[in-house]
């Protein structure tokens, strides 16, 4: 039984890699954020020796590596959703949940399996753009604890929006749908705090709620307990209420 | 010949979806080795009971129980000892036969030995010929022929087919009631089905389901509620007020008015027509001719539709 979940996860990752679509994903990103690498060094070596004469001046981590790890979260945002899109909506609308649905795996167990599989194909996405900046450590030095740190923020923001993306998947049988949705929920966590911010608020409740106030830290090279409890709890009710839809959908599944 | 003992007890199971009653008290057993029917208009709740036996559905009220153990307080039963296609089957169309059968067989538990089942179960559908071909690129036949593959690839005890020769043509139709029939050899099967000649041609049993509710079970061999027709032709003519003396049978009618030898007659429940023959030749009225008649199960599931269902027999 405890094999079900790992399998499902594996065989997400195989549907994945044997359809076009995850590789020109793929391509497409890793070719638009090695565009925005190339121009953030080139713009690096240009300011070099202007930075050389500064007093504690700041290094290609901060120049280059960590706009272009900030960048790609952004970017996570639009392609989660397109990722996630299929992972229930798409087997119901080809029929197939049933599949899973008879065979006695739980809901909880299958939803995990469906986002783990969303969740490695994304990691992947995420090593390979911070492999980037990471290869001129080859030639310069770098501040490796907080791009590593910065990699595990997208990991954990990746997990919620994986989470979020799953769960609208649940919702419909429409993956177009699915994604719009996804988009729109974490684009609204993503802004949720807009307001406050123009106000010049930035420690309120509100601005807990917003994606941005947690990720933020992990680029500055912080890990606070409080950001991981974030994206984990945001990871967890997601996935608990796609259960929840799944246990729903057992009584319609054809 | 004694019967096996049930392998699958529905006992007075119920389920509601959407605040309606869509199966209703419904009892039965499903033994190995038989494959039964599940008759029923649209709505008469099949798939909704199909579904519940299948694992995917817990019933709302009552207990299914298979091997003497309660489908339900055991999920692991449902991966292991049922297969499920679905009236759609639910196939992954961007991957081939062989693959994705791979996956059903691990999915139900299979482990060490996966790779012989899936070139078992790809022998016996008969699917050699494109096991490595995308599943999307397959004819209706074939992509139910790999749906009834993932439901069998472990080998499971119960298997339970929804509506499986819906779509197919003639030819795949007929090849298709084979592979059911074969099926039943060391398992149990349950198949849904419109189509009454499906039925008869795979089916040992049949239910009928109308409103939820179970409203006929029999063999389908014998497809009777209320006894045997049969039609006779006596030694000696007879009277109608005869008939009674004779304690079997329950209603008669002349087949030719200037005829009094000639006879369509109604049996008591259950019994067969040589003890019809032995009760006239009792009274001396003799027998030339005797042939059994069957009620057509088309005219029974008409009745039910209509609703006037007849006793439920077993």
């Amino acid at each position: 039984m405890s094999t079900a979940t790992p399998l499902i996860a594996a065989h997400e990752w195989r549907r994945l890699a044997v359809q076009p679509f995850a590789w020109i994903l793929a391509a497409v990103v890793v070719a638009l954020m090695a565009w925005q690498f190339l121009l953030a060094l080139e713009a690096f070596l240009e300011l070099s020796p202007k930075l050389g004469s500064l007093k504690d001046a700041p290094g290609v981590t901060d120049l280059v590596a960590i706009p272009l790890l900030r960048s790609f979260s952004n970017l996570l945002m639009l392609i989660v959703p397109l990722v996630t899109m299929r992972a229930i909506a798409g087997d119901r609308r080809s029929h197939a949940l049933p599949l899973l649905l008879s065979a006695g795996v739980g809901n909880a167990r299958i939803v995990v399996g469906k986002y783990l599989g969303a969740l490695g194909y994304v990691v992947l996405l995420i090593v390979l753009v911070a492999a980037m900046p990471l290869a001129l450590k080859t030639g310069t030095w770098l501040d490796l604890g907080r791009i590593f740190t910065a990699m595990l923020g997208l990991v954990l923001f990746a997990s919620a929006l994986i989470a979020i993306g799953v769960l609208c998947s649940a919702w419909t049988s429409h993956p177009a749908l699915a994604a719009a949705s996804a988009f729109a929920l974490t684009s609204l966590l993503a802004i949720v705090d807009a307001g406050a911010r123009l106000k010049g608020i930035d420690n309120t409740g509100i601005n807990y709620l917003a994606l941005p106030t947690h990720i933020e830290p992990f680029f500055r090279g912080l890990v606070a307990s409080v950001d991981v409890a974030y994206f984990l709890v945001v990871t967890a009710v997601a996935l608990a209420f796609a259960a929840r839809r799944l246990e729903r959908l057992r009584s319609v599944a054809d | 010949m004694t019967l096996a003992p049930p392998l699958a007890i529905l006992k007075n199971v119920g389920r509601t979806l959407a605040g309606r009653e869509v199966v209703k008290g419904l009892d039965l057993e499903i033994r190995r080795g038989e494959v039964l029917g599940l008759l029923g208009v649209n709505g008469a709740g099949k798939s909704t009971t199909l579904r519940m036996l299948a694992g995917v559905l817990a019933p709302t009220s009552g207990t299914i129980k298979l091997d003497g153990k309660d489908l339900y307080e055991n999920p692991g039963l449902a991966r292991t000892a049922i297969g499920y296609l679905p009236e759609v089957p639910p196939l992954h169309e961007e991957l081939t036969v062989e693959e994705y059968l791979d996956f059903c067989g691990r999915l139900h538990g299979l482990g060490a030995g996966i790779r012989e089942a899936v070139d078992r179960v790809i022998l016996r559908c008969q699917l050699a010929g494109v096991r490595r071909r995308l599943i999307g690129n397959l004819s209706k036949g074939f992509r139910q022929r790999v749906g009834i593959a993932q439901a069998i690839v472990h080998e499971p005890d119960l298997i339970v087919l929804d509506e499986p020769t819906a779509g197919l043509d003639p030819v795949q139709t007929r090849n298709m009631r084979g592979l059911v029939e074969g099926l039943s050899m060391g398992h149990a099967v349950v198949l849904s089905t419109h189509v009454l000649p499906d039925v008869l041609a795979s089916c040992k049993r049949v239910a009928i389901l109308n409103e939820g509710r179970l409203c006929y079970v029999a063999d389908t061999a014998l497809p009777y509620s209320e006894g045997t027709l049969a039609r006779v032709r006596t030694v000696r003519g007879m009277q109608r007020e005869d008939w009674p003396k004779l304690r079997i049978v329950t209603g008669a009618m002349p087949l030719d008015e200037r005829d009094p030898r000639y006879w369509r007659v109604q049996l008591q429940p259950k019994l067969r027509i040589d003890a019809l023959a032995a009760a006239l030749v009792e009274h001396g009225f003799g027998v030339e001719e005797l042939r059994g008649e069957q009620t057509p199960l088309e005219e029974i599931f008409m009745a039910i539709a209509a609703g006037e269902p007849p006793s439920v027999t077993a």
